[in-house]
């Protein structure tokens, strides 16, 4: 029997990956843990690698002979479970780092998300291909035979009540993933500003140093000029790459000059104008990696770094009349 | 003595402020994005990211669709960063105008939707806070700046457009 290596690649939502899977005579099985169906992911791989196919639901099958877990876990505890054992698993949910054994899964033992097109050959194959396909059939058998384990019935239609518990459970997976994700982003990314904007602001308030700010900052963010200005210096070709990343200095800015709008230091339409003036560098720090994302060529990106630059020095101060213009009638 | 206390009790004090400061935030701004952002991530895996690039696929070729509805779409739909893949179905001279575009749209898309760029809430949600303690509706401030994000999308896109081209040497 010939096996092939395959490797598999995260889908569009998914993550971790790729995965090379490599069989051999002692790690040959695809174990689909998916439920009341056989997944066809699972039926692909198995088909793609020369392994055979096991439903884990319906029998067991010694961890050293798993060479891939195929699993549909919404991220709870299935996700978890084989990549703890080391064994390779594909989720075709797109669940992350999830649930209580979120620890275990890494990028070097799991990949989610997982369609068909993310399925390929490697290269080389384990074992020289068998002579003939007759040989191939009656070790496929002798093997089978071997390991008396109950093939997976292919073709075999679920009922209707199971198809809807399918697809109910398709939904409310992908709803779950969504909080999940939610939940995830306010950690990683809100709650980690929140604390660090409000340590600063507090130290900056109670410490007086909001009046020294509030004494610079408010005279130029309270006319069209100053503003003006502000956007000019922040979409300056030197400056606007340093100032760019995570928009971190312009949420601090932002966040000081909300104070002096609290405060009723600037008037309240300016909030709009205001919004651009800080904001002429979003993006800078990003030109590069952000082109490539977009599959842009090397010569696109040689010369769309500056182009990208030099308009901002236009654009800049653009947007923050354009906004001045839009926020007539704002809060009068 | 009294002066170590007096020393100490203003030193704590700053963080007395900024922790007010933190718990406001998190009772205020928390709750209703973490509703928004689940159900606008349910609408995106329930779309699907295929649908997404299809309908994309076909706007590129106006300028006016390319410049004002695929940073929306790219935004609303793919949310920062993977936006940005939105333009690999632009031709290649356009490609940075197109990064500009979706640049410029990252934080005018999130006064009203902010799962499209979750972790830089803080531009709009800094200045908007301010607003709201003037006990001022944020929909208006929210909606204009929607509104002159896609205006500036459109020009910073035929501007920088313009800029490429020139430095690359290609006519139109």
């Amino acid at each position: 029997m010939a096996y092939r290596n395959i490797k598999i690649t995260k889908g569009p939502a998914g993550f971790g990956g790729p995965l090379i899977i490599e069989p051999n005579e002692t790690k040959n099985v695809v174990l689909c843990v998916t439920g009341q169906q056989i997944s066809p992911i699972a039926k692909k791989i198995a088909e793609m690698t020369g392994c055979e196919l096991v439903d884990g639901f319906s029998t067991t099958v010694p961890d050293e002979k798993v060479a891939v877990a195929v699993v549909n876990c919404g991220g709870t505890a299935r996700c978890g479970v084989y990549p703890r054992k080391r064994i390779p698993t594909v989720n075709v949910e797109p669940v992350g780092q999830a649930g209580p054994l979120a620890m275990y899964i890494t990028e070097d033992i799991y990949v989610s998300d997982v369609k068909e097109a993310n399925l390929s050959y490697t290269d080389e194959t384990n074992v020289p291909a068998a002579a003939t396909a007759a040989e191939e059939m009656a070790a496929a058998d002798a093997q089978t035979e071997a390991t008396q384990q109950p093939a997976v019935e292919d073709g075999k239609k679920p009922g209707v009540i199971t198809r809807v518990g399918i697809g109910v459970g398709k939904v409310v997976n992908k709803f779950f993933a969504a909080g999940r994700e939610s939940i995830d982003t306010v950690i990683r990314n809100i709650l980690p500003f929140m604390a660090f904007t409000s340590t600063l602001l507090g130290i900056i308030t109670a410490s007086g140093l909001g009046n020294v700010i509030a004494n610079t900052i408010s005279p130029f963010a309270s006319t069209l000029p100053g503003m003006l200005v502000i956007s000019f210096v922040c979409g300056l070709p030197f400056l606007s790459p340093i100032l760019g990343p995570g928009a971190v200095i312009a949420q601090v800015v932002g966040t000081l000059l909300g104070a002096e709008f609290a405060k009723g230091h600037i008037p309240a339409q300016y909030a709009l104008p205001a919004l651009f003036a800080i904001d002429a560098q979003v993006g800078c720090d990003f030109v590069p990696v952000g082109l490539s994302l977009g599959e842009a060529e090397p010569d696109t990106i040689t010369l769309g770094v500056p182009a990208v630059l030099y308009s901002r020095v236009v654009t800049g101060p653009l947007s923050v009349v354009i906004a001045f213009l839009f926020s007539i009638g704002l809060y009068s | 003595m009294d002066v170590i206390v007096n020393i100490t009790s203003g030193f704590m004090n700053w963080f007395a402020e900024g922790g007010n400061t933190f718990s406001s935030w998190v009772t205020g701004i928390i709750p209703q994005v973490v509703c928004l952002l689940t159900f606008m991530n349910s609408i995106i895996k329930l779309v699907g990211e295929d649908k997404v690039n299809r309908f994309a696929s076909k706007l590129t070729n106006i300028a006016v669709l390319r410049y004002t509805l695929m940073p929306v779409i790219g935004l609303l739909f793919l949310a920062n960063p993977m936006a940005y893949s939105i333009m690999r179905f632009c031709d290649e001279k356009y490609k940075p105008a197109m990064f500009d575009v979706v640049a410029t749209f990252a934080h005018p898309v999130t006064g009203l939707f902010p799962h499209g760029n979750a972790g830089e809430l803080f531009v709009y949600m800094g200045i908007a806070q301010g607003i709201q303690q003037l006990n001022l509706p944020l929909t208006d401030l929210a909606v204009r700046y929607f509104i002159v994000g896609i205006i500036m999308c459109l020009l910073r896109g035929i501007i920088t457009e313009k800029i490429y081209f020139r430095l690359a040497g290609i006519k139109k």
